[in-house]
């Protein structure tokens, strides 16, 4: 089978940002191309959820091809609500793994930050099931994982605290980062006293609305960094169908697939970015991705395992509470930290010079989850 | 509360094909709209459609008769473990009440 290597990375700043969906694209691909040295590209996969709907701006594929000047080349545009951009990487890979493509950029963009927070999240509630009953009865996106927080709490004894000590942890990290949305120091106490957006979720358990691209340039030629593993899974659409709400089975079994594909178990991973778009998701995908037992996640927070200093380092770039959380781009932006983590040069680099490193991107509330694994080589 | 339930599963939504069987028949029985309250959230920040009812209660409901859990809307504060049942439906959603004290006492 043929193994997949990275060669080049780009991302521009997080937030509101200037400019358009089609400049902030292209700024990131350039940059991911130039730092792959320039390397002759045969196909394009762009990660963008809402483009139509908020920018009214489709065929970036294409628009990327035709400004960066690649040819006559195949380009695709690829949707699965937040997980994106870690399916688009996942489709340049599997382009290469079956020997049609030698070389692919992988890009995602979002632009969200011109649009009104209404229009967004009514936009975003396009990753549920809309066609339900509990759509009609007012559930939101973010809802979802409040409800989820709420029993969470009755069955464990965790509460807002530990949520509150994910979103603090994520903004240390964040502010080191200088590409990250959010460059202000915050605390407990503000964090906790923050107005609140879903019960009980407050302003700092939820992933802002972020403008922001990143890149990815992927080779089957050999490069000092190897994609030891790609997995993808749907789940369920609809939180009245879950069989058991603590559990979101599409980061579980995504991440299953991928040690065993890898021949890796959670163990042995040294650093994470994990897809936090609430407090309450980071803790959850830390259970199901096996890095601590079932509705002891939270645990680990209290702890302090998942800081950088920690045995289990998780969102070194501020993850997406704040590094921020351009919908299409992120899980490039995941890919984008964890590279410069094993290149030895990332925002927050970690001391032991990790060798291995998980990705894990989701879509929905638990609808997609990707998971990548990195190896330094 | 109608329950559709095929392979020994019990849903609150018809799905189009059963998982297990492919079967798009399923059997359909009446069972209490009384529930309890599994979990919930108040929501403060809605989507343009429901920003004018804001902020408002989103509650998952397990239900008392069946195995099997409805999401619903509640204008009365919960917590988890208060019994609850059916209100009336409005737009195409449930919406739920508390069931008063002295009720349950029986």
């Amino acid at each position: 089978m043929t193994s997949t290597y990275i060669h080049g990375i780009g991302m521009t700043k997080f937030g509101r940002l200037e400019s358009s969906l089609k400049e902030l694209l292209l700024e990131a691909c350039n940059e991911a191309v130039k730092d792959a040295g320039n390397p002759k590209i045969d196909a394009v996969f762009v990660g963008n959820f809402m483009g139509g709907s908020i920018s009214n701006q489709e065929i970036l594929g294409a628009i990327v091809a035709n400004e960066l000047g690649l040819g006559y080349i195949p380009s695709t545009k690829v949707e699965g609500a937040c997980a994106s951009g870690g399916i688009a990487f996942r489709q340049g890979i599997l382009g290469i793994m079956s020997g049609e493509y030698d070389t692919v950029l992988v890009a995602g963009a979002e632009k969200m930050k011109h649009a009104s927070t209404p229009d967004v999240t009514q936009a975003i509630n396009s990753a549920m099931d809309t066609t339900t009953t509990e759509k009609m009865a007012g559930l939101t996106f973010p809802g979802f994982f409040g409800v989820l927080a709420n029993r969470y709490f009755y069955e464990t004894g965790a509460s807002k605290e530990h949520l509150a000590r994910v979103a603090l942890k994520n903004r240390e990290n964040g502010v080191n980062n200088p590409l990250a949305q959010f460059p202000k120091h915050t605390s407990l106490e503000e964090i906790l006293s923050a107005r609140m957006i879903t019960d009980p979720l407050g302003l700092f358990d939820c992933s802002p609305m972020t403008d922001g691209a990143a890149a990815v340039v992927i080779s089957k030629k050999k490069s000092p960094i190897a994609v030891k593993a790609s997995s993808q899974v749907s789940g369920p659409t609809k939180m009245q169908d879950a069989i058991d709400l603590l559990s979101i089975p599409a980061i579980g079994e995504s991440g299953r697939l991928a040690y065993e594909k890898a021949g890796l178990g959670p163990e042995d991973i040294d650093v994470v970015e994990i897809h936090d778009c609430f407090s309450m998701t980071e803790i959850i995908a830390t259970e199901e991705l096996g890095f601590f037992n079932r509705l002891e996640g939270w645990k680990a927070v209290e702890e302090g395992r998942t800081k950088v200093d920690g045995d289990k380092p998780v969102n070194t770039s501020g993850g997406l509470l704040s590094r921020g959380h351009p919908i299409g781009a992120t899980g490039l932006a995941q890919i984008y930290q964890l590279v410069r983590q094993l290149r030895g040069n990332a925002a927050n680099q970690l001391a032991k010079n990790p060798r291995l490193a998980l990705a894990q991107n989701l879509g929905g509330t638990g609808s997609y989850s990707t998971v990548h694994i990195l190896e330094r080589v | 509360m109608k329950i559709y339930s095929c392979c020994e599963k019990d849903s609150i939504s018809k799905r189009f094909y059963c998982p297990e069987c492919r079967s798009s028949e399923f059997a359909e029985k009446e069972v209490s709209d009384d529930g309890t309250v599994y979990s919930y959230t108040k929501i403060h920040i809605a989507p343009a459609e429901f920003a004018d009812i804001a902020p408002y209660n989103v509650v998952l409901v397990d239900l008392d008769e069946a195995n099997a859990k409805v999401t619903t809307r509640m204008e009365e504060d919960v917590e988890i473990g208060d019994k609850v049942t059916f209100d009336r439906l409005e737009k195409g959603a449930y919406i739920y009440k508390k069931v008063p004290e002295r009720v349950q006492l029986h």
